[in-house]
């Protein structure tokens, strides 16, 4: 009981804000009707799921390594398109993976370079000029072939090629099997030896100087990676027609749910690739990885532009979220799973399956599994300790900078989970990663920076905030001394959020659960 | 005797300054070293250098005759060097318990050494459930100390054992350095002359970034004239 009071008094600023949150989320339901607050409620905890899934992973690796990864919002996007992609085109999915996997599959050799060339090392000018023969040949061969490949996927261009027309066909369900153009197989092996060469490159820069250390030993590990890469590349290639039929033909929840699955891979490697080539060598220079960070950013977004085009466009909801036969819009729970559909009516708020509540159902399933992992598996508790000093942590012999490359890649996983969750309800844009970056970061603020539990409550915090702006701009809010219902303009609810943030900081400097450093 | 840890010359630089300017000092397996001097000597560093924390430039860390010095931090500790920095840095988001299982570098560490840990201080299984932050500060530096008795560590290198503790617990904690000095080898850095001195059988004084000075004990407790020198107060 002392204890309980104890806990009260050092926390008493935090309660009375909270309970002073609570008050005016009250009166602002006050003026609203049962079904509309109900429906602005869920849509606001929907935003802020898509927010959370963001600000969770930027919080994390704030937190653990000190970088504010400033590409975490373009990642969520790469992440939608990703996902996009295999919803409605899987073919130029199983086109392309072969390519990617071979051109990955040098690197798991670096260990294997390394102890070969420790051996025998070359020295003097031959040490400094054959890691850039090699690079420019591997570079070279490489460039050369992806130029020659036919790129056929989707003319951005041309309306009647664009994703926006497949996505629209795929949503009328008169979509085909579009024809497979399929690298020819010397390209494959071309590309082989060009990941071969680049790795070789890679680990002669490494060893260039003479103080360097070569390894003394082959990781059996990367000999497996790079062995199951190529093996799997040449399956997908011979197999490019039954997979494509497959995937085609198969449901299109289940094809949701593998782009789902798909984006997050895709995310977890991009997260691991970025951590290790980008992130790492910077640890001592901190604002060069804000400036990388930022710089990625505009890369992604170009990039996207140039494969996906500009112009935004939807992405269909899967079969499961979109029942409109009998039986429909659903009037309880039991009704909305026997029939799949796509609007479930409670006290006269039509809630959409998708997006009030299979998003809501996602981000409360990640919330509770990232949890988890932080506080019940060995890895968490290391994060939770490198947050506070992973000196220390490396200090009693455990490997940190794996934990940074693995946070890194969780945070981008679940930037990409988030990514392909929200497509379907916000559609896909270019701007799609910016806006959700600045709520990750308003969130990140009101929460505390680095805490998990700050994030979320931060994001749920904005969403909510958010959607009862725009509620407010539809039916008016009654504020003292104005004669008329005010309307917030749709400019202020960004503003709205900033406002928030800014009233909480000044009450809590540090946030919600941010600690006092 | 043999040496578990020879330290020959070493060089540390903390971003533009140069800190260590060659520190050379010699641990004897089964001893207690006490590296003695003023406030910025470049004791902390010293240590911080032989982990790696903040690896030497220049010089050479040799551990049980392999030269440690240009690996990565996680590595030497692996070796089995415990680290007890100084201001009791403990995890304060993780319980006591986490604290020490963190610390496991095998499944099963912990078990067969919690007999030890709550034997040296008894305290830890009374707040075992208990968050770091609700620690008082000796609480907190028994927590660092027996963190680095987890796993089976040859050396430990221990930072200020005695810093702001009362002399109760100063003595509880001298009391825990003798007992593990039976089957590990100390390295302690330590301001309190008297503890040290009671503590340790070598030691090796650190002034401005070099080693001036090094040998037994028992000698330098006679020798008031270099305590006054380097250490300040006798």
């Amino acid at each position: 009981m002392d204890n309980a009071l104890a806990n009260f008094k050092k926390n008493r600023t935090r309660i009375l804000t909270l309970a002073v949150l609570a008050f005016l989320f009250f009166t602002a339901v006050q003026g609203m009707d049962t079904q509309d607050w109900f429906i602005t409620v869920m849509r606001g905890l929907s935003v802020g799921m898509i927010t959370f899934l963001v600000a969770a992973g930027l919080s994390l690796i704030l937190g653990l390594m000190d970088v504010l990864n400033l590409a975490h919002g373009e990642l969520f996007m790469v992440g939608a398109y990703i996902g996009w992609t295999v919803f409605v085109r899987p073919d130029t999915i199983v086109d392309y993976l072969p390519l990617f996997l071979l051109l990955g599959a040098g690197f798991p050799l670096l260990s294997l370079w390394g102890v070969l060339l420790g051996k025998n090392r070359p020295t003097g000018r031959v040490a400094q000029i054959w890691p850039w023969v090699t690079l420019l040949l591997g570079l070279g061969l490489t460039v050369w072939l992806v130029q020659n490949y036919p790129v056929s996927m989707w003319n951005p261009a041309n309306y009647a090629e664009s994703p926006i027309s497949f996505s629209l066909a795929m949503a009328q369900g008169r979509m085909g099997i579009p024809e497979a153009t399929i690298a020819p197989f010397w390209m494959l092996l071309g590309l082989l030896v060009g990941s071969l060469l680049l790795s070789l490159s890679v680990v002669g820069f490494q060893l260039r100087s003479s103080t360097a250390v070569a390894p003394t030993e082959i990781r059996r590990e990367g000999v497996i990676a790079t062995a199951v890469m190529v093996i799997l590349a040449l399956l997908i290639y011979f197999a490019n027609d039954p997979i494509t039929t497959f995937l085609f033909e198969m449901p299109n929840t289940g094809r949701f749910f593998l782009a789902m699955a798909f984006a997050v891979l895709v995310g977890l490697v991009l997260g691991a690739l970025i951590e290790i080539t980008l992130i790492r060598p910077l640890y001592s220079r901190p604002i060069y990885q804000i400036m990388i960070t930022l710089g990625l950013s505009f890369i992604l977004i170009e990039f996207t532009r140039f494969v996906w085009g500009r112009p935004e466009f939807t992405m269909p909801k899967p079969d499961m979220f979109e029942g409109r036969g009998e039986g429909c819009p659903a009037t309880n729970i039991g009704d909305l799973f026997a029939h799949n559909c796509a609007i479930i009516q409670i006290n006269g708020a039509r809630i959409r399956y998708y997006n009030e509540v299979f998003i809501i159902a996602v981000g409360l399933v990640v919330l509770v599994g990232v949890w988890l992992l932080l506080h019940k598996t060995r890895l968490g508790m290391i994060i939770r300790a490198g947050v506070q000093d992973s000196e220390m942590v490396e200090a009693l012999g455990i490997n940190v900078r794996q934990v940074f490359t693995a946070v890194f890649a969780l945070g981008v996983g679940l930037a990409s989970l988030g990514g392909v969750l929200a497509a379907p309800s916000l559609g896909l844009s270019n701007a799609m990663g910016t806006q959700v970056l600045l709520f990750a970061l308003i969130a990140l603020a009101i929460g505390g920076l680095t805490s998990f539990p700050g994030a979320a409550a931060g994001a749920i915090l904005v969403g909510l905030m958010q959607q009862f702006m725009i509620k407010y701009g539809q039916i008016g809010i009654n504020l003292p001394f104005f004669a008329e219902p005010f309307k917030p303009s749709p400019p202020l609810v960004p503003a709205s959020t900033i406002l928030l943030m800014v009233i909480i900081l000044l009450i809590l400097p540090n946030g919600l659960f941010g600690r006092n450093e | 005797m043999d040496n578990i840890l020879e330290v020959k010359q070493i060089h540390t630089f903390i971003g533009q300054f140069h800190i260590l300017e060659g520190v050379t000092l010699t641990v004897p397996r089964g001893s207690i070293v006490a590296l003695l001097g003023r406030n910025g000597a470049g004791k902390t560093t010293t240590l911080k250098s032989i982990l790696g924390l903040t690896p030497p430039r220049d010089g050479a860390v040799i551990f049980e005759g392999t030269p440690i010095h240009g690996r990565r931090s996680f590595d030497i500790a692996s070796l089995g060097i415990g680290f007890v920095p100084e201001h009791r840095a403990i995890f304060r988001d993780l319980s006591v318990a986490e604290n020490l299982k963190i610390a496991e570098r095998k499944k099963g560490d912990l078990a067969r050494k919690e007999e030890l840990i709550f034997s040296l201080f008894p305290d830890l299984k009374r707040l075992i459930k208990l968050p770091g932050t609700s620690l008082s500060g000796g609480q907190q530096q028994m927590l660092a100390v027996a963190r680095a008795l987890v796993p089976d560590n040859k050396l430990l290198l221990i930072d200020e054992p005695s810093e702001g503790l009362a002399p109760v617990l100063i003595e509880q904690m001298m009391d825990a350095i003798k007992e593990l000095s039976a089957n590990t080898t100390i390295l302690l850095v330590e301001q309190n002359f008297i503890v040290a001195s009671q503590l340790a059988e070598h030691y090796v004084i650190v002034d401005e970034g070099h080693t001036v000075q090094a040998g037994l004990m028992a000698d330098l407790v006679e020798d008031k004239a270099t305590i006054h020198k380097y250490l300040g107060a006798a």
